[in-house]
């Protein structure tokens, strides 16, 4: 399998807010399908994926996506005409009826054809499964409605780029399946960033992930490699072992154990999350070996 | 025109289908070819041959988009009325300064300016009125736009409409707003006369300032910044036996024009500084506060 060519290009990104390092020199690149981004609450994945929809400018470092520059202020218009962005807590005109919304949208984005631009509207409501709520006002819908309208107003004009901040978080489990499917779909030819902390959405979708922790690109792979990671770190036991790094009794009353295991320890199959709590907890891992 | 068949039922003819297609036909034939035609296949059969496919296509686009449109809100109708492009009068109806709860406000703050200045119908009151009214086009343009305020300003940096453009539309909306209300405040204190209009320049000048001095800083901060400033300026130039102030005689009139160019200036030169939210917070405040 050739790797394809990369689609953005971040280099050495740094960001600060006050003392904190929201990031802190992170250099990547995303090829087209779906990208995951891991890390627990503060770790910068919301200020990466601001930079990355042109809403932040960094203090340090540069962006390249779909091969534009959004330092200049041309190459930045030209990049916001093909990307697409739901942020984490997208506010609502919650007057306007969810069509009027998405459409207020697309006036933003510049379709100003009128029935063009209705069109598409209701193209990217009918995608997210909001057809037939499209005259209700946006006050009236649910919360999971909410989040696609959020989405749909990011689908319009079919971007190259989606950059979508937790898309989704607080949706039941029916809707999160029509989520992955969504994006799973999304994910063919085109570039897409979605930031989660569930690992099990990662492991739905993304065909690549990195894991932000604290201002700095921990890992960037395949879920099969950050699952690799745990090779070995993973046992199961009795009792809970005291040298575990982290421990859970699972359902079959046995204890689940990351960490480094005993001498003939009973070794299971590490999973994606199994990965991401050992890089996350790597620096106590390695003084516990010591 | 057309006529019976050998049945005896009446059908249109060619000529009359083609009146009708080319739209030549008065509203009375135009009526009984269309309520014919909804009764007769075989009228309907001659009169597809004649119609361009494309034009139907187009005509039943337009109809299907028409009648599935949500019906938009008052401010929108009020300002395709007036004759705005449609999409600009969206782009304004989501203004949050222009909602019917704000202009009520500044109705009301008007309302008592002009009932002190007519309570006391001498300089104190007027001098109120004056001090008043320039405060409410600012308070217009803090709730018009930016982080905390716009709940879609996130979404809206990073599409390609010029976050300046929007800024400018929505302040100059609001501007307007607020000065037809004090001007029609101040004809209802005819005392005042000419120097009525004493509010106008200083409304410009704290307007242009606070959008300049906010592309250094928060928005809402600027114009809290410029609001404090106006007010001590009144204070300072009130010297408590005179009710009266420099600040609405000629030289703090030419001042004020002088900021208002000034501020309009900078505006123009950083409206780059609109255009990415160098890290404000941008949770929205008001707007969508109930939502979440």
């Amino acid at each position: 399998m050739t790797t394809p060519a990369p689609t953005v290009r971040v280099r050495d990104l740094r960001m600060t807010f006050g003392r904190t390092r929201a990031l802190d020199g992170v250099t990547f690149d995303l090829v087209p399908g779906v990208t995951g981004l891991l890390g627990p609450n503060g770790a910068g994945k919301t200020t990466l994926l601001r930079v990355l929809a042109t809403v932040s400018a960094p203090d340090a470092g540069s962006v390249d996506a779909l091969g534009l520059d959004p330092r200049h202020p041309d190459q930045r218009l030209d990049l916001r005409g093909r990307l697409g962005y739901m942020p984490q807590e997208p506010g609502f005109h919650a007057r306007f009826t969810a069509f009027e919304f998405v459409d207020y949208v697309a006036i933003l984005k510049e379709l100003h054809q009128r029935r063009a631009r209705h069109a598409e509207v209701r193209r990217v409501l009918e995608l997210v499964g909001l057809g037939a709520v499209r005259g209700k006002q946006i006050k009236a819908l649910s919360g999971g409605m909410r989040r696609r309208v959020a989405l749909a107003q990011a689908l319009l004009g079919d971007p190259d780029l989606l950059v979508l901040d937790e898309p989704i978080a607080g949706l039941d489990p029916e809707q999160r399946l029509r989520f992955r499917e969504l994006v799973s779909r999304l994910g063919e030819g085109r570039t897409v960033l979605l930031s989660t902390h569930q690992t099990e959405d990662v492991v739905a979708l993304a065909r690549h992930v990195m894991v932000l922790h604290l201002g700095k690109l921990r890992f960037a792979g395949t879920p099969l490699e950050l699952a690799g990671l745990a090779r070995g770190h993973v046992w199961q036991s009795q009792e809970r072992d005291p040298g575990a790094l982290a421990a859970w009794r699972t359902g079959t009353g046995q204890h689940r154990n990351i960490g480094n295991p005993p001498a003939g320890a009973d070794l299971l199959e590490p999973t994606l999350e199994d990965g991401y709590l050992l890089l996350l907890g790597g620096d106590q891992v390695e003084e516990a070996a010591a | 025109m057309g006529g019976p068949d050998a049945t005896g039922a009446w059908h249109a003819d060619g000529e009359l289908l083609t009146a009708y297609d080319e739209e030549r036909l008065d509203a009375a034939a135009r009526w009984s070819v269309e309520a014919h035609l909804t009764s007769c296949a075989d009228c309907r059969v001659q009169a597809r041959a004649l119609v361009d496919p494309a034009r139907l296509r187009r005509l039943r686009a337009a109809l299907v988009d028409a009648v599935d449109l949500p019906r938009a809100g008052v401010t929108e109708r009020l300002l395709v009325r007036l004759g705005m492009a449609e999409h600009t009068a969206r782009l304004l109806a989501a203004t949050p300064a222009l909602r019917g709860s704000w202009l009520l406000a500044v109705a009301a703050a008007l309302a008592f300016a002009v009932l002190a200045a007519r309570l006391d119908p001498g300089p104190d009151g007027n001098l109120a009125f004056l001090c008043v009214a320039p405060l409410l086009p600012l308070a217009g343009i803090a709730v018009a736009y930016g982080p905390g305020i716009d709940p879609t300003y996130e979404i809206g940096l990073a599409a390609p409409l010029r976050s300046f453009r929007l800024l400018l539309l929505r302040a100059s909306a609001v501007l307007g707003t607020a000065a037809l209300l004090a001007a029609a405040a101040s004809l209802a204190l005819p005392q005042l006369g000419p120097g009525a209009a004493g509010w106008l320049l200083p409304s410009l000048g704290l307007t242009a300032s606070s959008l300049a001095l906010a592309t250094a800083v928060e928005p809402l901060r600027a114009i809290g910044i410029t609001a404090g400033a106006w007010v001590v300026a009144v204070v300072v130039t009130v010297p408590p036996p005179a009710p009266s102030s420099v600040l609405f005689a000629v030289a703090g009139q030419v001042v004020f024009a002088a900021l208002a160019l000034l501020g309009a200036a900078v505006v123009l030169l950083r409206r780059g500084h609109f255009e990415s939210d160098r890290g404000f917070d941008t949770t929205p405040r008001f707007a969508a506060r109930r939502l979440r």
